[in-house]
């Protein structure tokens, strides 16, 4: 009490003070110095104030929890309509193609030797649809495509730098550094000066899609750097995620497999429906986690552990063994080594990625040792095996 | 005289034929630029194509088209044609297939059939044969580009009436029925195929289907009820041959098919000389094969 | 008069529609009551032909109750048990893999060893596979019906 007897009485000494000085500074002439002492004194006042209780304090935007990486900044711009003649559109071609026709990375490219905990980039793809192929013992098996679209590595953030969005609760060891990816190169006047900002370091054309990939800090790639499907190869296992197909607000039939209930035997109604949701007693009322109808898709899913059986390296497309990868085709997908214990890789992999170049040396399609090439003679099975 | 089916989904009949190609003209000019410059009787030698190499043609469904992965396909389609030479076969036409079966090891299987149905597009084209053996109707379905299939033979070049012939499961066993020894007939080049008007006598019922709903061309007086024939025409939908926007998603827009088989011509010719070759090598070999 | 009232009734069912009773056959899986062809030359499997009382399959021996190209499968035929294996169906089948008119059965004992001499209609080669493969070492020996086969597709 004696306290905040005090404080209110040095606070009312203030303001009286400051009256008094405003008073006195108003009959004279306005200065700008003048107002820096009415300024000082004010933010005294409001310093000195705080509230008896801190449940009272309102904060009218509170911080939010999650917070988006710093990429996720507004990327279309408003489209107007800017009255250009056909010179001035040439003008401006002109001008994004020389400001971004440096295609070369800043740095040189440091070879790194591979071993099995060093975590590579991942790359963003395309799917381009599921067609057969056959192994050499004749049977078919159904492959996705996967275009490999134009990645170039647009930021990098060391693993001390990086803020992610959502805390982990506990100490990360070993963390990981983090690359931003970008591919599908677009016209720059499309997209905000916000966005393209984030290329600007890079000196990398704007993209399309962005993607942000972990790494370990040795296997992490120059600015600017170009990385094709020869980054992977053939016969390891890859993990794709995608964001899968939008099927809108489901029933429990469609989104949980639920049987559903007869059709007749005076059932009425109920044809398709969940049925009893929850207990009673104890556990009278609905668990957490109880399967219910609800929006299906359009979320994203990882498949995992998906064979390398093909690589064209013209087209720069993977055939990925199976059909169920997530997304429709001609939708963005991002493939990663793979986290599959078992499947992980024995050979040596390209790090930090693939630096040759691809010419007449590389042939244009490479086949894993079990899939039969089209180009191969008819499969004969021999009488001795 | 090809009616468009839901699975051979390239063909098109020459009365719609002209409706859609108002329609993709109208919605799609800008690809027909480099097809209009060209001469109209290679453009028809080209559209001919269509029917010889049908699973050539993508499938018309749009949320799976990419055009990428269908040339992919087609270059992969090519190199498997360099090393079997897969002629022309129409549904009707009498083949016999030569695979390898992983069954019997070091020995190739061969089954001669009627191509009863074709479908398919890309990699994924395959035709099912039918015969009679022993009394006893069997089917088998084959891919046609299987990398087990050694040689496809055509036995007897013919289309029937209708674009399925799967009414001949429940026809009389003797329209199916064909000799497993038979000779080839070969048929004198620049003849058109001929087409077999033959109408094929159907069991009693019941049936797998109701035939009478299919209006099939190759097939005899059903002998049923009227009031069958009376529901039959209730369910019809003669209407939808009129259906343009139909039409259009299911078929690929003329324009776009001349594109492909103008990119695919060179290759198809130079696949065509090569198995003429090999066609004068077998009949000069068969001889000594058969003594 | 009942006699001629249950001749009514026969020739009355005769006449039913067949559409009031189950014809669709596009399901051709082989269950428990499928009617099923006997294609060897056993004794009581061409009686049962002959007859026009062909064997209904009573038991499938596999875990789905579904009968696949090669199963076994307990028939009731002319009031006795008899063991078969399933070597034709009608239903789809993977590619160069044959499917037939009918369902087709051969009878064999508990060894394995058929009741017949001789196959009378083709059989799919998939079989000398399959049948290897259920054949354990000191159980049925399923691949002699391999050895009384007339031809193969």
């Amino acid at each position: 009490m004696e306290h905040f007897a005090k404080e209110n009485g040095r606070r009312r000494n203030l303001l009286f003070c400051t009256l008094w000085l405003s008073m006195a500074l108003l009959s004279t002439n306005f200065s700008k110095n003048c107002f820096k002492i009415l300024e000082d004194a004010f933010l005294k006042l409001s310093a000195t104030y705080t509230s008896p209780q801190i449940r009272d304090r309102h904060v009218l935007n509170p911080k939010p929890r999650l917070r988006n990486p710093t990429w996720f900044i507004r990327k279309q711009r408003a489209e107007t309509d800017e009255k250009l003649t056909p010179e001035n559109e040439g003008f401006i071609k002109e001008v994004v193609q020389d400001k971004y026709n440096q295609t070369q990375p800043v740095e040189a490219i440091s070879n790194v030797e591979w071993t099995p905990n060093l975590q590579r980039t991942g790359l963003i793809a395309r799917k381009i649809g599921i067609y057969p192929l056959w192994k050499k013992d004749g049977k078919k098996i159904q492959t996705t495509l996967l275009q490999v679209l134009d990645n170039h590595v647009i930021r990098y953030y060391p693993p001390e730098e990086y803020n992610p969005p959502r805390k982990r609760p506990g100490r990360i060891y070993n963390k990981k550094a983090c690359l931003l990816m970008g591919a599908e190169a677009a016209d720059p006047s499309t997209f905000t000066k916000e966005y393209c900002g984030i290329f600007k370091q890079s000196g990398v054309i704007p993209k399309k899609t962005l993607g942000r990939f972990f790494v370990s800090p040795n296997a992490a790639l120059p600015l600017g750097t170009l990385v094709n499907a020869m980054h992977f190869q053939v016969g390891n296992a890859v993990d794709v995620r995608g964001k899968t197909t939008d099927r809108g607000f489901q029933g429990v039939m469609k989104r949980h497999g639920f049987k559903g209930m007869p059709a007749s035997h005076g059932v009425t109604k109920t044809h398709r429906r969940g049925g009893n949701i929850g207990g009673g007693g104890e556990k009278g009322r609905v668990w957490p986690g109880t399967k219910m109808p609800g929006h299906m898709g359009n979320r994203y899913r990882v498949a995992k552990g998906l064979k390398i059986l093909r690589i064209n390296t013209s087209h720069n497309v993977l055939y990925v063994s199976g059909q169920a990868i997530p997304g429709e085709t001609n939708s963005i997908v991002y493939i990663y080594d793979t986290k599959l214990p078992l499947r992980k890789p024995v050979n040596p992999l390209p790090l930090p990625t693939y630096l040759g170049d691809v010419d007449e040396n590389v042939p244009e399609n490479i086949y894993d040792e079990s899939i039969h090439s089209f180009s191969d003679p008819t499969v004969v099975y021999d009488e001795s095996k | 005289m090809f009616q468009s089916s839901l699975k051979m989904c390239v063909r098109l009949s020459s009365t719609s034929r002209e409706g859609l190609r108002r329609i993709s003209s109208s919605i799609k000019p800008v690809g027909a630029h480099s097809v209009r410059s060209k001469p109209d009787s290679l453009k028809q030698e080209i559209l001919e194509y269509r029917h010889v190499y049908p699973e050539f043609l993508p499938d018309p469904k749009f949320e799976f088209r990419n055009s990428v992965r269908e040339k992919l396909e087609r270059n992969d389609m090519i190199a498997r044609r360099q090393n079997i030479d897969i002629p022309e076969f129409y549904v009707g036409s009498i083949m016999a297939v030569e695979s390898s079966d992983p069954h019997t090891p070091g020995k190739t299987h061969r089954f001669v059939g009627i191509c009863i149905q074709r479908g398919g597009c890309g990699l994924r084209a395959h035709f099912t044969l039918r015969n009679v053996i022993d009394h006893q109707g069997v089917e088998v379905q084959y891919e046609m580009y299987d990398p087990t299939i050694h040689k496809v033979d055509v036995l007897k070049l013919e289309k029937r009436l209708d674009d399925e012939l799967l009414y001949l499961r429940d026809a009389l066993p003797e329209y199916s029925t064909f000799d497993p020894n038979m000779e080839p007939e070969i048929l004198s080049e620049g003849t058109s195929v001929p087409v077999n008007t033959i109408k094929v006598k159907l069991k009693p019922k019941p049936w797998l289907e109701r035939w009478e709903r299919k209006n099939l061309q190759g097939v005899q007086d059903l002998e049923l009820d009227e009031k069958f024939y009376k529901k039959a025409e209730e369910v019809a939908t003669p209407w939808e041959k009129y259906d343009l926007m139909k039409e259009y998603m299911r078929t690929i827009p003329v324009e776009e098919q001349t594109e492909i088989y103008g990119e695919l011509q060179t290759k198809l010719q130079k696949l065509n000389a090569q198995g003429k070759k090999m066609k004068r090598k077998r009949v000069f070999v068969k001889p000594t094969k058969l003594a | 008069m009942f006699v001629r009232s249950f001749l009514g009734k026969c020739c009355f069912r005769m006449n039913v529609p067949s559409h009031n009773f189950h014809s669709s056959s596009q399901c051709f899986e082989i269950q428990k009551l499928t009617r099923l062809r006997v294609v060897d030359n056993s004794e009581i499997g061409k009686q049962a032909m002959a007859e026009g009382k062909p064997p209904r399959c009573i038991h499938v021996y596999n875990k789905t109750g579904v009968g696949r190209i090669g199963d076994k499968v307990l028939v009731a035929i002319k009031g006795e048990k008899k063991k078969g294996i399933l070597v034709g169906l009608k239903q789809n089948q993977k590619t160069k893999v044959p499917k037939f008119d009918s369902n087709n059965i051969v009878l064999i004992d508990d060894n394995g060893s058929p009741l017949g001499t001789r196959i009378h209609v083709p059989i799919p080669t998939i079989l000398r596979t399959i049948l290897k493969e259920k054949t354990q070492a000191k159980g049925a020996d399923y691949t002699k019906l391999l050895g009384i086969a007339s031809r193969f597709v």
